[in-house]
C-alpha cells in the first residue's frame, strides 16, 4: 500500500474533507483535559498526546437508545395494552481521528466481547461497520504507558484503519485496511526522503523491547491469581485507598460491560443502554439486597482478575507475545493516570505475582515440614 | 521550621512521623498514610500494618489527597491517619456530625506548606514524562526541578512553585491541624491570603447566558464517573446516593447535559456549610470541570448568611442543623405576632 503525507498545517483541512462523509470525532484540549468533539470547520484538533478519553465511546457509546416503546390501550378492553417498539436510527458512517495503538487494539477486544462470543451484538456491530480508525502511532512511552507488556506497541496497527505515523510536524499515512487505503487515497504520496527519515526516527527511538528489565514475564499471572484470589487482606491492602469511582473503568478502551434501563414517561418511554462499572456496589447488588462483592476489596480483586485472568483463560487460543496471553487490556495506561488516587494496575499484578510465588513456598515449606 | 521537604529537617520530621506511628501500630487496625505512586509526581495512599510498612511513608508537596475521605467506609476499625492543616477540617466536620467516633481515631497532623496542583503542570507540559522530581526551597516560593525523558535524551526544567501551588494553598488559612493526637513538626504560621472569592467574582461578571454557556461546556465532558462524589470526605451516601436511585427516579441513566448538571446542583447542596473546600471533587475529575466553584459559591453564601466557616471549631454547629429563633445576620421582616 501506498504511504502518503500529510502536513500538520493542513490535519484540519483533511479532517474537514472527511467530515463531508463522516461525522468525525477528533481530540480537542480542553482545559487540562484532551476529549473527542464531533469535528467542525473551528477545530484544531491535538494529535500531540494520547486523548484522555479512549476511543471506545465511538463504538460503545456512553448511552445508546436501543428502541422507544409506546403503550396503547385497547379502549374495546381496558385490560388489553399493546405496545409498540420502533428501532433506533442506524449508526451514522463515523470516523474517529487521534486514538493510539492501544485504542485501536482495544477495538479488537471489544471484539471479542460483543461478535465473538456465540452472541453477536446488533448494534456494537452495526457501529463496528460504520467506523473507522484513524490511529496515531506513538513516538515515546509515558510513564503510565505498558502496551509492550500486553503485546501492543508504539506503531502496532491491530485495529486500526490507517496508522499516521508524526515525521517532522507533519504524518506519514498508512492503509491498514482497504477502506483505510480509500480514506487517503487523495492525499499526495510520501516522498522516499520522507519514509527514509520515517526509517531513522524509528531506529532512534527507543522502544520498549530495548528496555527488556521492563517487560516482566506474565505467563503465569493466571494461575497466580487464581492462588491468591481468596487471601482477602491482600486484596484488601491494595484496595484500601480505592474510591469505588468509575474512572478506570470508563476511560479504558477494552471495559465494555454495560446496564439496560427502560426510562419510562408515562405510556411512552425508551430503552436505553448505558455503562456501568464494576468499580459500584450497585453493579452486583441483587434484588434480594445480598452483594456478592460487597467491599471495594471484591470489586477491584475482579477488575484485575477479569484483565489478567478471566479473559486469557476464556480466550486461551488467542495466543499473544510476550506473555503467550491475551489480555483484555491494552496497555494504555488512562486507569493510572486519571486515578484520584494513583492506584497502579501495573504494581497489583505484580504484586499478585509476588504474593503467588510467597504462597507456593509457603506450601511447599509445608508439605517438606510433613514429609519429614 | 525546615521549609525544604528534602532537607535534613524533613527528613527528621518523616523520623517522628515514622517512631509515633510506630508508638500507636499496636492500638490501630492500621493507619492510613502516603506513600510513592507511580512516578515522582504522584503519592498515593497506603496502609499502614506493621513495621516493615513504616519503610513507604512519604510526606512533601505532592501529597495531595485528602485521607479523611476513606475514613467513612471504614467505619467500625480504629484507624490512625496522616492529615495535613486542610483535611484535619474535614476530620473536625465528621466528628461534629457523628459520622466517626474520636476515639476510634489517632489522628498524626503534619502543619503543610503548601501541595502542588498537578492540572496546573499538565496545562504547561507532558507529566508523563517526568523521570524526577524534587522541590528545592519551600512549595511556596521555590522551584520544582524535573527530569524529563524526551526523544533527545533526558533534561532538567525548573518551574517555579508558585504558580503550581494548588488554589487552596494560596488562600489556606488553616496550615496546621486543627485536630490531632501527635503533632509532627512545629506549627508554621498562615501564609495564605485572605479569600476575596475572585475566581467567583470573575464568573458573575458574565451575563446569565454566557454562565451557562461556560457550564454546558465544561458539564459536556463530564462521563458521570463520579469520583467527585466518591473523594468527597464528606460526600458519605456514596452507593444510595440520589444519583444512583433507582425508585424514586430522579436522574436518568442517560448521560445527558441535564443528569450531569442535576447532580452536581444536588452535591453542592447538599455540602452547604459541611464543605471544607479540600478540593478533592476537583481535583479527582478525570476531565478537569471546576466544579469546586459550586461549593465555593454555596460557602461564601453561608459565611455570609450565617458567618460560619466548616470544619474549624469542633465545638460549633454547622447553621443548617439546626436553627436559631433570631439570626444576626438575616434580617427578619417583622413577624406576625
Amino acid at each position: 500500500m501506498v504511504a502518503r503525507h500529510i502536513k500538520e498545517t493542513e490535519l484540519a483541512a483533511v479532517a474537514a474533507a472527511w467530515a463531508r462523509s463522516y461525522r468525525v470525532l477528533a481530540p480537542v484540549r480542553e482545559g487540562a483535559a484532551i476529549v473527542y468533539r464531533v469535528f467542525s470547520e473551528d477545530m484544531h484538533p491535538f494529535l500531540g498526546r494520547p486523548p484522555t478519553s479512549s476511543a471506545k465511546e465511538a463504538l460503545l457509546p456512553q448511552t445508546e437508545n436501543l428502541f422507544t416503546y409506546k403503550y396503547r390501550k385497547d379502549q374495546a378492553d381496558l385490560t388489553r395494552t399493546e405496545v409498540f417498539l420502533s428501532e433506533a436510527l442506524p449508526p451514522e458512517p463515523t470516523l474517529i481521528l487521534g486514538p493510539r495503538p492501544c485504542d485501536a487494539r482495544g477495538r479488537h477486544l471489544l471484539d471479542r466481547v460483543f461478535l465473538e462470543r456465540g452472541v453477536v451484538d446488533p448494534q456494537y456491530k452495526a457501529h463496528r461497520a460504520a467506523t473507522l480508525f484513524v490511529s496515531v502511532a506513538c513516538t515515546s512511552l509515558q510513564n503510565t504507558c505498558f502496551c509492550h507488556w500486553t503485546g501492543g506497541g508504539m506503531d502496532d496497527e491491530t485495529g486500526s484503519d490507517v496508522l499516521l505515523h508524526p515525521l517532522n510536524g507533519g504524518f506519514v499515512a498508512k492503509a491498514v485496511t482497504p477502506a483505510g487505503e480509500k480514506l487517503i487515497a487523495e492525499l499526495p504520496e510520501a516522498t522516499a526522503q520522507t519514509l527514509a527519515s520515517l526509517d531513522e526516527r524509528k531506529a532512534a527511538a527507543q522502544t520498549p523491547d530495548q528496555a527488556p528489565e521492563q517487560t516482566p514475564d506474565l505467563k503465569d499471572i493466571a494461575g497466580s491469581f487464581l492462588a491468591v484470589f481468596a487471601d482477602l487482606d491482600f486484596w484488601t491492602d491494595q484496595s484500601a485507598r480505592c474510591l469505588s469511582c468509575g474512572v478506570c473503568t470508563y476511560l479504558c478502551p477494552t471495559c465494555s460491560c454495560f446496564n439496560i434501563t427502560d426510562e419510562n414517561q408515562g405510556m411512552s418511554g425508551r430503552r436505553l443502554r448505558t455503562w456501568d462499572t464494576c468499580m459500584s456496589a450497585l453493579y452486583t447488588l441483587e434484588g434480594s439486597g445480598h452483594n456478592p462483592r460487597g467491599s471495594r476489596a471484591h470489586r477491584l480483586r475482579n477488575r484485575v482478575g477479569h484483565k489478567f485472568c478471566y479473559h486469557p483463560r476464556e480466550f486461551s487460543e488467542a495466543a499473544t507475545e510476550p506473555s503467550g496471553l491475551e489480555f483484555s487490556c491494552t496497555g494504555c495506561g488512562r486507569c493510572i493516570k486519571s486515578c484520584p488516587v494513583a492506584v497502579d494496575i501495573r504494581q497489583i499484578v505484580l504484586d499478585v505475582l509476588d504474593k503467588a510465588r510467597e504462597k507456593a513456598a509457603e506450601t511447599a515449606g509445608a508439605k517438606g515440614e510433613e514429609a519429614k | 521550621m525546615a521549609s525544604d521537604p528534602f532537607a535534613t529537617g524533613a527528613a527528621s520530621r518523616m523520623e517522628t512521623l515514622r517512631s509515633k506511628i510506630a508508638q500507636e501500630l499496636a492500638n490501630v487496625d492500621f493507619v492510613l498514610g502516603y506513600g510513592r505512586g507511580f512516578d515522582p509526581l504522584h503519592a498515593t495512599p497506603v496502609t499502614v500494618r506493621n513495621e516493615k510498612d513504616l519503610d513507604r511513608l512519604i510526606f512533601d508537596a505532592t501529597c495531595v489527597q485528602n485521607l479523611a475521605t476513606s475514613l467513612y467506609g471504614l467505619r467500625g476499625k480504629r484507624l490512625g491517619v496522616v492529615v495535613k492543616g486542610c483535611d484535619s477540617r474535614s476530620i473536625v466536620q465528621l466528628l461534629q456530625e457523628r459520622l466517626w467516633e474520636r476515639e476510634n481515631l489517632v489522628i498524626f497532623g503534619l502543619p503543610c506548606e503548601g501541595v502542588l496542583d498537578l492540572a496546573k503542570l499538565r496545562a504547561s507540559m507532558d507529566i508523563a514524562s517526568v523521570k524526577e522530581a524534587r522541590v528545592e526551597g519551600s512549595p511556596r516560593d521555590g522551584l520544582l526541578r524535573l527530569k524529563l525523558a524526551g526523544d533527545g535524551g533526558e533534561r532538567v526544567r525548573d518551574i517555579e512553585t508558585r504558580g503550581l501551588l494548588a488554589d487552596k494553598c494560596l488562600r489556606c488559612q488553616h496550615p496546621n491541624p486543627l485536630v490531632y493526637d501527635h503533632l509532627i513538626g512545629p506549627e508554621i504560621a498562615p501564609q495564605g491570603a485572605e479569600d476575596d472569592y475572585a475566581d467567583l467574582a470573575a464568573l458573575e461578571k458574565l451575563s446569565t447566558q454566557e454562565r451557562f454557556d461556560f457550564w454546558k461546556r465544561q458539564m459536556g465532558r463530564c462521563i458521570r464517573c463520579y469520583a467527585c462524589r466518591n473523594a468527597c470526605p464528606l460526600c458519605v451516601c456514596k452507593h444510595v446516593c440520589l444519583a444512583d436511585s433507582r425508585e424514586p427516579h430522579w436522574l436518568s441513566a442517560e448521560a445527558t447535559l441535564q443528569e450531569k448538571w442535576l447532580f452536581q446542583v444536588m452535591h453542592a447542596l447538599h455540602l452547604a456549610g459541611r464543605c471544607t473546600e479540600c478540593g478533592e471533587c476537583q481535583r479527582s475529575c478525570p476531565m478537569g470541570i471546576p466544579i469546586l466553584l459550586l461549593k465555593r459559591m454555596m460557602n461564601r453564601e453561608l459565611k455570609e448568611l450565617f458567618n460560619y466557616q466548616a470544619g474549624v471549631n469542633l465545638d460549633a454547629v454547622p447553621p443548617l442543623h439546626t436553627f436559631l429563633m433570631e439570626e444576626d445576620r438575616i434580617k427578619d421582616r417583622g413577624l406576625l405576632w
